[in-house]
């Protein structure tokens, strides 16, 4: 290797079948880089899981939504004491819907609504199989066989036969558990779907496959008007949620930004745009670098890309791969393929950078939006999916179409700071309204309540 | 040579309130409905026949979701209107409408059908020009909560102002008028028929909440009654 290549050094962690670390190095040509130091490493701090904090309790979050909206989480428990709730999804790490029933979960407890968790299991074929089904809901083509079929019932039903359902509330969160309705006692249990992704446009013949299942529910729950399709059943709106005292939220120090920003060098003295995302498709990251190199036309900038893979998630390393690749030689531009624990090192990412982007073509809620905004960031997005509940266009963020739109927006943003410092400080307080834990803990407890009022009306 | 005195205004006198005021505070749950308009025309046969939860939910229940808002926020029609429609001249129109206006969902019903459908007799071609996006009917399921702050003087009453929560001023400062049926607040019904205070009950009346955050309500009725302790 030439000594005077300059390097970018990419991490690749596979996670869910024991860690295995692959450093891989790229040369570039030597440009001049005051932070970032040629061959560096990812810190030791992120090769391991770190241990996980306690969560969280319900009065600590009285300095956040105060006093008052605490009080009133505990007067809507009340009612419900010594009721008990069942959640179940399909992975315990990562994504949106894990890091949700994490702090979930606790604070309904505490709340003394027991709440218990449980975790599908299945093996690859089940997980190709359903990722295709996430793909195919999305809208991507796919030809829905009878093999598919099978495996997924085949592992519902083994699950089925694993798990007790003796809770006077049952949840089962998106597709790939749909089909344990038919563990339903209806004498005995209230049973919700809580969708998390996009069903807007989903491939028909999948949706037809999924449709019995879900019409057998009580009520269903989506993040997003556009998501709701026309059920028998009652469906309500839950935006998703941050809890602003988890490791991925909480406020930091200047120090601790800092040091994140040099152990992955990141220039803190020159503007920084971030996407955070899984290397999906989806999220569109390739064309987040055309955006940039668009925009660098204009004005000074680094590009961060910062993601990872799910445990339910296969496609991620080929993405990554398309990224390097449009990426190319560029200094500025820092990959980051980091494990599902390193929610610090996002949290300190984020708070460095001047803007946020998260350009995502298809999105079920977009929950890395809810992060920027609540970080207070300038927040560029695609109008799809759950976005536009979060970002009021010019209000508190920008939307945005194309690859085109998303260049402009960085420019814009970045030669007027005024502006951008008052979408980001409103951008805060729609999450502080919308989009937080105790909200969500809020709409669970109603929701468990109206079930229950329509219960003890049926048997009355 | 006769000479005119001029007085300043008599403070007004505030009288030692017989009833205690209760800070409650609702909290709404968010159903998504069956009925969506890709158009004006759409948009005006759902105005028509969608139940009343659902004009609720757009006009006064979204003011609470967005009250944080500096540059205001009117209702969600006019958004819509505005944003996936491409359509100034009507948002203005439908954002004129001050929800505090009506003591019934029928009459802000009537004024928001009003207004669109004049607007089509105006421009018949936009009536299935389709929006960017369409617009979905939601409605909200209510259920109003106490809090722990009981205001039984003037300053009690000021303290709890200030520290309940950003929900409860909304419950009483807008949402009051559907449940009172008359053009008036909770909070200036109380200090008119309480604590003898008619000329501040109609001053915060008139506050204006299309061009002040929730926020910047409450300072603002805290304030005026704070005048009057001084």
């Amino acid at each position: 290797m030439n000594s005077n290549d300059q390097s970018t050094t990419i991490s690749t962690f596979s996670s869910g079948n024991g860690s295995q670390t692959q450093t891989e190095k790229i040369a570039t040509q030597a440009t001049p880089a005051p932070v970032r130091a040629p061959g560096r490493q990812l810190p030791a701090s992120v090769l391991t899981p770190p241990a996980p904090p306690p969560p969280p309790h319900l009065d600590d979050y009285a300095n956040i939504i105060s006093r008052g909206q605490v009080d009133a989480l505990r007067y809507l428990a009340k009612e419900l004491k010594g009721k008990t709730i069942k959640m179940v999804n399909s992975t315990a790490v990562g994504g949106g819907v894990a890091e949700m029933l994490n702090r979930l979960v606790p604070l309904l407890s505490e709340l003394e609504v027991a709440t218990h968790w449980d975790v599908i299991t299945g093996g690859n074929d089940f997980f190709e199989v359903t990722k295709a089904f996430h793909n195919a809901l999305h809208g991507s083509p796919y030809e829905l066989t009878k093999a598919a079929q099978d495996i997924f019932l085949m592992y519902n039903e083994q699950n089925r036969e694993r798990l007790h359902f003796e809770e006077d509330l049952v949840v089962i969160h998106d597709p790939q558990p749909a089909a344990l309705i038919r563990s339903r006692n209806k004498a005995r249990s209230d049973w919700v779907w809580r969708c998390h992704i996009d069903l807007s446009n989903p491939d028909q013949k999948v949706w037809e496959f999924l449709r019995p299942f879900i019409e057998q529910y009580d009520a269903a729950i989506f993040s997003s008007q556009s998501f709701a399709r026309q059920l028998p059943i009652s469906q309500y709106l839950f935006y998703p949620c941050i809890d602003p005292l988890s490791e991925k939220n909480k406020e930091l120090t200047d120090t601790q930004v800092q040091k994140v920003c040099d152990d992955f060098g990141i220039d803190r003295s020159r503007p920084i745009v971030t996407q955070v995302s899984r290397f999906d498709r989806l999220k569109d990251p390739v064309g987040v670098v055309k955006a940039y190199k668009l925009a660098k036309k204009y004005v000074d900038c680094q590009l961060v890309l910062a993601g990872g893979g799910a445990t339910d998630d296969p496609e991620g390393a080929a993405v990554l791969q398309e990224v390097k690749e449009a990426a190319g030689e560029d200094p500025d531009i820092i990959l980051l393929d980091l494990p599902p624990w390193c929610a610090f090192e996002i949290n300190a990412i984020q708070r460095a950078s001047t803007l946020i982007v998260q350009k995502s073509l298809r999105e079920g809620f977009g929950l890395t939006v809810t992060e920027a905004l609540w970080k207070g960031k300038p927040t560029i997005a695609g109008a799809v999916g759950g976005i536009p509940n979060q970002i009021i266009h010019k209000l508190t963020g920008v939307l945005v179409h194309t690859v085109e739109g998303c260049a402009f927006q960085i420019r814009y943003l970045l030669t007027h700071p005024e502006f951008a410092r008052q979408i980001g400080i409103s951008g805060r307080e729609h999450v502080k309204e919308n989009f937080l834990m105790t909200t969500n803990v809020k709409r669970w407890l109603l929701l468990f309540r109206l079930l229950q009022q329509a219960r003890g009306k049926k048997s009355a | 040579m006769s000479s005119t005195t001029i007085s300043a205004p008599e403070k007004p006198s505030a009288k030692q309130p017989r009833t205690a005021f209760y800070f409650n505070t609702s909290e709404h749950l968010l159903r998504i409905g069956r009925q969506k308009a890709n158009n004006f025309s759409e948009l005006l046969e759902a105005l028509r026949t969608c139940p009343d939860d659902s004009i609720f939910q757009h006009t006064f229940r979204t003011l609470q979701e967005h009250h944080f808002i500096q540059q205001g926020f009117s209702n969600d029609f006019a958004h819509w209107s505005l944003f996936a429609c491409h359509e100034p001249v009507l948002a203005e129109q439908l954002a004129s409408v001050d929800v505090r206006e009506f003591t019934s969902i029928d009459g802000l019903r009537d004024r928001m059908v009003e207004i669109v459908d004049e607007f089509l007799k105006q421009h018949p071609r936009l009536g299935s020009q389709p929006a960017l996006e369409p617009f979905y009917f939601c409605a909200s399921d209510l259920l109003v909560l106490p809090t722990s702050f009981v205001a039984d003087s003037l300053p009690s009453f000021v303290n709890g102002l200030r520290q309940v929560g950003i929900h409860s001023i909304q419950h009483h400062f807008i949402e009051a008028r559907l449940r009172l049926h008359r053009m008036s607040n909770d909070f200036s019904q109380w200090l008119d028929e309480e604590a003898g205070l008619p000329k501040v009950a109609d001053a915060i009346e008139r506050i204006d909440i299309y061009t002040n955050t929730m926020e910047g309500v409450r300072q603002r009725i805290a304030g005026m009654v704070e005048q009057v302790l001084k």
